[in-house]
């Protein structure tokens, strides 16, 4: 894959996101764990189509800003390089213009990434 | 030489988070062998980055990778032959 190759995804956030009505009762919150989700999720747009990928490895994740219903969500993630199976990401979740969420994330292609001491 | 050697141990150290275990192991210790310093697949592809940015080095495809970043030495040796450091 060529470093420095980009996607951007948009998702909204609403009342009705089943994983909000117990995150928390009464006090909606999107689950940081979703947003990394989200993360990998739009990554995996800029492999190969056809190709199927998992997380390898989430590094320096952080949560700046909750993320509630209402709130459009805007992911963007570069990618940083490749080897092997393995490919590196940076990604960045913001709403309206400010950064909600950003980590380093490594997904690997399937049946390729296996840990296998090379 | 003894510079890039140097270099090399703070990218290791600093990329992969492992400063004392770097700090405990030979320039010819095995990278990736369980009795060296126990490096994975994503930590390969780490130092991969790592050393683009650090000395401007480009680790093409996996083989390349296995054959530098075999020890501390290999990885100085191939800075070296590219013409960087």
């Amino acid at each position: 894959m060529t470093p420095g190759k980009r996607v951007v995804a948009v998702k909204n956030v609403t009342g009705g996101d089943p994983h909000l009505q117990g995150h928390f009762p009464g006090n909606p919150l999107m689950p940081g764990v979703l947003l990394v989700e989200a993360m990998a999720q739009t990554a995996g747009l800029l492999l190969s189509e056809g190709s199927s990928a998992v997380l390898a490895q989430i590094r320096d994740a952080r949560f700046r800003r909750p993320v509630v219903p209402g709130d459009q969500v805007r992911i963007e993630v570069e990618e940083l390089g490749g080897l092997g199976g393995l490919h590196r990401f940076a990604a960045k979740a913001s709403v309206d213009g400010s950064t909600v969420a950003e980590a380093e994330i490594v997904l690997a292609v399937s049946g390729l990434g296996r840990k296998d001491d090379s | 030489m003894d510079d890039i050697v140097q270099r090399v141990r703070q990218l290791l150290a600093t990329r992969l988070k492992l400063a004392k275990a770097v700090d405990e192991i030979g320039d010819d210790t095995p990278l990736f062998a369980p009795t060296g310093l126990g490096l994975d697949s994503i930590d390969a592809l780490e130092l991969v980055l790592g050393l683009e940015k650090e000395f401007g080095v480009v680790v093409e495809d996996r083989a390349v990778a296995i054959r530098v970043l075999a020890s501390i030495r290999t990885i100085a040796d191939f800075v070296q032959s590219q013409g960087k450091g």
